[in-house]
């Protein structure tokens, strides 16, 4: 870790909030709260993600309580697991995959969230976990070329997208196990709620069959909407922020929502934080539906609280995954977290092998 | 063996920006003479060399090999075997491989190489060193190396860039007689390069003195040092005392401060000349007399060096030879010298 | 004696730092891969199919990477060693360019000119050249020209070094007494540059061992390196003794790469 980087940070941060200290000293606070740190830390995965976190929570956020919000990027749960065993905690609250977070919370990595704190009266029962904040939703859809698939002639499941007489065209899908997994059971017949446990032996022979089709297997999110506008390939698997992005842009590129993989976005506050109580509050700032409706509109990525919608504008709506939940499965996090492993392992030597 | 090449310049010049190093160099070598180009650094020496070679092209002027013009032909096609200043051995390849480099480079049958390897390096007495590799060889021994790889192919001409410089006295002067010995026996036109006069005098046939891009005087060895034809030559070759006046009748030169000296070639009067007296040729003779302070008196075995001050602010160098006592520095000594022993050369 | 041991002292700071940020780290690693008290991991790594292939795999990429690199870079290398200062100056631009760009960023520009319809394929098509797109890009293809693209400047410099190192004044000999610029090549710049040679394809093949990114984005998913799945293990499956015991094995077959190059070198090196 380059920790004079780190140290560069902290002392911009605490400039800063020498400023806003004066600011905030004005009213008294009635209820007893620790002291204001310089900063805190958030870690997410960076990008087009840090812009709008900024944009929705972190700029409401120092200017609300004086503190400033540094960021580092990416997630990495290795890093998490690295800071907590040796008791130097540098992220305030960090972004983590579902499966990492479930093993999170076995491994005692994570602190409990304070209710006191972070309101979530307003979201949906299941996404109340007493330690991981859900922050946002996403899936794993299909993205196609309107120029190529004119008139709703797109495939619609996963069995059109299998069936490669019908919609010929080079494809591309994700490098991994989660989520193709998923697909080729739904393609093979399986419906989408008996998905787990996942038939290892059944899904890999129907991915068979799609092997030669897929041109690219993707290993970063930018890759599949990059692949749709050089039209290196005419179909694609991928998260629905980074088509929104393009289509917002112009590009000739839909989205099919039909039979999507949904996932939660995840923050956390890491085990021996240096700032909980603080953590807790931008917790609660990233819960407010106002907030949310802002990073919905910037990324596509609705946040839980049920309300936020409201706020969203008309336009973006349709290109937010909640709209279509009842058509879409759910990622099986605890499932990933026992098997995880030996899915990777079986899907690396499945790449290996000759088609 | 055929008999080696002669060499012609004709009006060579090459310049390098605004410095001319060859400013329309002529001169002809006979076959089998040794020619030293001889001059201090920069006076375009090593330039003439590389124009012989190949590797510089001449902006003017002819380079010819027994009258077949070679001036536009790449090194590799002109048959001329050279020894670099460093010796330029091939540092992965053993004294055999590198004295058998040129012969497979013409394609010799193996045979032939072996035999004809054998014999150079039997002439440059290394026969038994043939599977050294160069840094395992002594200075002499690289050096003679250099040689054998140069003359191994029969070439036309041989040139030497300074190759004594690295080796130390003693070495060098075997060296040299060494070199001369050889070169007399293949009778091989020889180009020798060299800024160090004593050397130039030891081995040449004859010398070419050069100066700022211009050979300033060809000539055999004795008549570079008995008659020089400037006082660059004079002043280059040798220790010298050189003093500038004016001719008048009868043989006289008038110095400056009136002093006057006898000389034996006769001068148009009102001529300005230079007098060249060797520090040697003194004796005591009462003709053409200095007398004076000795500044500093130096015993060098077979000579006394004596450095005299006049009454009329001559400084001059002067050698006696060593019997008797050294005189001593602040005393007096008066010398004269022949007006036959007095070279003039105009300016 | 006394002059190494007092060479020795300003290479403490040096040393201590190569201690406490390379070999305590390589000890921990090491550490992690015998956790479990025994050698199973390692059996793992050395004994399932999977690992042995993406290994060998990773081997005959490093091997292809550093046979183009060198097909391009010694050639580079000497004309940037033997030409005007100009051209040396341009060329050393040229080549060192991409040290200074993100290997993300020049593995994209890579996407972009040598996809199907990329710039590339886009010019051969137009000038009548092929009918249909290369397949250039997500196949070894793809990934043996990013990494060659990256791991050039590697080449190039040594060569250069050695190069520029050649008295030029046995070339001249070697001219001098007839040989033909092919044959002053062989001869001569060849055999007189090996260590060059010898040094950038160690250090482009051990660097290719270790390569992630640009097999990762260019190969498409099919081109996988061993150092793809040691990050898996870090990152994602979290199995820490396991990644460790591929880092050694990767770590060992590395130094035995190194161990050979040297002892390939060594006469040359006494020169």
């Amino acid at each position: 870790m380059d920790r004079k980087y780190i140290t560069r940070r902290e002392t911009m941060a605490l400039l800063g909030s020498a400023a806003a200290v004066g600011m905030a000293s004005g009213p008294a606070f009635g209820q007893a709260e620790p002291p204001k740190p310089a900063s805190i830390v958030v870690n997410h995965s960076g990008g087009s993600m840090g812009t709008a976190m900024r944009k929705a929570f972190f700029a409401t956020y120092e200017k609300k309580y004086g503190i400033r919000v540094v960021e580092t990027s990416p997630a990495d749960f290795g890093k998490l697991r690295a800071m907590v065993d040796a008791k130097n905690v540098e992220w305030d609250i960090t972004e983590i995959g579902g499966q990492d977070a479930i093993r999170a919370t076995k491994l005692d990595l994570i602190e409990k969230i304070d209710e006191k704190i972070v309101d979530r009266s307003k979201y949906p029962e299941k996404a109340r976990s007493p330690s991981v904040f859900a922050s946002s939703v996403y899936t794993t859809i299909i993205g196609y070329r309107t120029d190529v698939f004119k008139g709703g002639t797109h495939p619609k499941s996963w069995a059109d997208w299998w069936d490669v007489k019908k919609f010929p065209g080079a494809r591309s899908m994700r490098n991994h196990p989660t989520d193709n997994l998923e697909f080729a059971l739904i393609a093979d017949g399986v419906p989408k709620d008996k998905v787990y446990p996942i038939d290892f032996d059944r899904a890999f022979k129907k991915l068979d069959q799609i092997k030669p089709h897929v041109t690219v297997w993707w290993s970063t999110g930018q890759q599949p909407a990059q692949l749709l506008l050089d039209k290196e390939v005419v179909l694609a698997t991928g998260w629905n922020g980074r088509f929104y992005d393009i289509i917002k842009k112009g590009a000739p590129v839909e989205i099919e929502w039909n039979e999507g993989a949904l996932k939660q976005g995840s923050f956390v506050i890491p085990k021996g934080a240096k700032n909980p109580y603080w953590a807790n509050k931008m917790l609660h700032e990233m819960s407010v539906p106002q907030q949310q409706a802002i990073y919905a509109s910037e990324l596509g990525y609705p946040g839980l609280n049920l309300e936020s919608l409201n706020f969203v504008d008309a336009k973006v709506k349709p290109y937010l995954p909640t709209l279509y939940v009842e058509k879409q499965f759910w990622i099986d996090d605890a499932w990933y977290a026992e098997n995880g492993a030996k899915a990777q392992e079986l899907w690396n030597a499945w790449m290996l092998k000759k088609a | 063996m055929a008999p080696s090449a002669e060499l012609r310049l004709e009006s060579v010049f090459r310049r390098f920006g605004e410095v001319r190093a060859l400013d329309g160099v002529s001169l002809a070598v006979e076959s089998g003479e040794l020619l030293t180009i001889l001059g201090p650094s920069g006076s375009g020496k090593t330039t003439l060399l590389k124009v012989v070679a190949g590797f510089e092209k001449p902006d003017g002027g002819r380079v010819l090999v027994d009258g077949q013009d070679i001036t536009s032909l790449p090194p590799a096609k002109r048959d001329i075997g050279m020894v670099f200043q460093n010796y330029a051995l091939f540092p992965h390849l053993t004294v055999r491989q590198n004295v058998a480099f040129p012969l497979e480079m013409r394609n010799v049958a193996r045979p032939e190489i072996d035999k004809r390897v054998g014999e150079t390096l039997a002439l440059v007495e290394l026969a038994g060193y043939d599977e050294r590799l160069p840094r395992q060889l002594s200075g002499g021994q690289q050096q003679r190396v250099a040689l054998a790889r140069a003359i191994v192919f029969n070439p036309r001409l041989l040139l030497l860039d300074e190759p004594f410089g690295a080796l130390d006295r003693k070495l060098r002067e075997t060296m040299q007689l060494e070199v001369r010995r050889l070169q007399r026996r293949l009778a091989l036109t020889t180009i020798f390069i060299t800024h160090d006069q004593e050397e130039a005098l030891v081995l040449s046939d004859r010398i070419a003195v050069m100066n700022k891009g211009t050979i300033q005087q060809i000539a055999t060895t004795t008549e570079i040092y008995e008659r020089p034809a400037s006082g660059f030559v004079a002043d280059f070759v040798g220790e010298s005392n050189i003093f500038y006046g004016t001719a008048g009748a009868d043989g006289v030169v008038t110095l400056a401060g009136g002093r006057t000296l006898n000389v034996a070639r006769k001068v148009p009067a009102g001529k300005n000349v230079g007098v060249l007296v060797r520090p040697e040729r003194f004796s005591n003779t009462a003709i053409n007399a200095f007398e004076g302070e000795v500044i500093e008196a130096v015993y060098l075995g077979s000579s006394f060096k004596i450095r005299l001050k006049t009454a009329d602010d001559f400084a001059v160098i002067v050698r006696l030879p060593a019997r008797g006592k050294l005189p001593a520095v602040g005393g007096r000594v008066s010398v004269g010298i022949e007006p036959d022993e007095i070279h003039v050369f105009d300016v | 004696m006394s002059s190494t041991s007092k060479g020795f002292l300003p290479a403490i700071p040096a040393l201590v730092l190569l201690g406490v940020f390379f070999l305590y780290p390589v000890i921990r690693m090491l550490g992690f891969s015998i956790e479990t008290g025994n050698l199973d991991w390692y059996a793992k790594a050395l004994g399932e199919g999977l690992y042995l292939q993406v290994f060998w795999n990773t081997f005959q990429i490093a091997v292809f990477v550093t046979f183009f690199c060198l097909l391009l870079g010694y050639p580079l290398g000497f004309l940037i060693a033997t030409t005007t200062p100009f051209w040396a100056t341009m060329g050393f631009i040229f080549v060192l360019l991409p040290l200074w760009t993100s290997v993300l960023v020049r593995t994209y520009a890579w996407m972009v000119l040598l996809g199907r319809n990329g710039v590339f394929n886009r010019m051969l098509i137009d000038a009548g050249i092929v009918a249909d797109p290369l397949p250039l890009l997500h196949n070894l293809t793809g990934v043996l020209i990013g990494m060659v693209h990256v791991l050039l400047p590697y080449m190039v410099l040594p060569v250069y070094g050695a190069v520029k190192r050649l008295d030029p004044s046995i070339v001249a000999a070697a001219q001098g007494l007839g040989a033909s610029s092919w044959r002053i090549f062989w001869r001569i710049y060849l055999p007189l540059t090996l260590n060059g040679i010898f040094a950038g394809s160690v250090i482009v093949f051990v660097l290719s061992l270790g390569f992630y990114i640009t097999p990762a984005l260019l190969g498409g998913g099919r081109v996988m390196m061993i150092a793809v799945l040691i990050e898996q293990q870090v990152r994602e499956t979290l199995n820490w003794q396991f990644a460790a015991a591929l880092s050694a094995v990767l770590l060992g077959f590395t130094l035995a790469v190194y161990a050979l190059a040297q002892r390939a070198m060594r006469p040359e090196a006494a020169r």
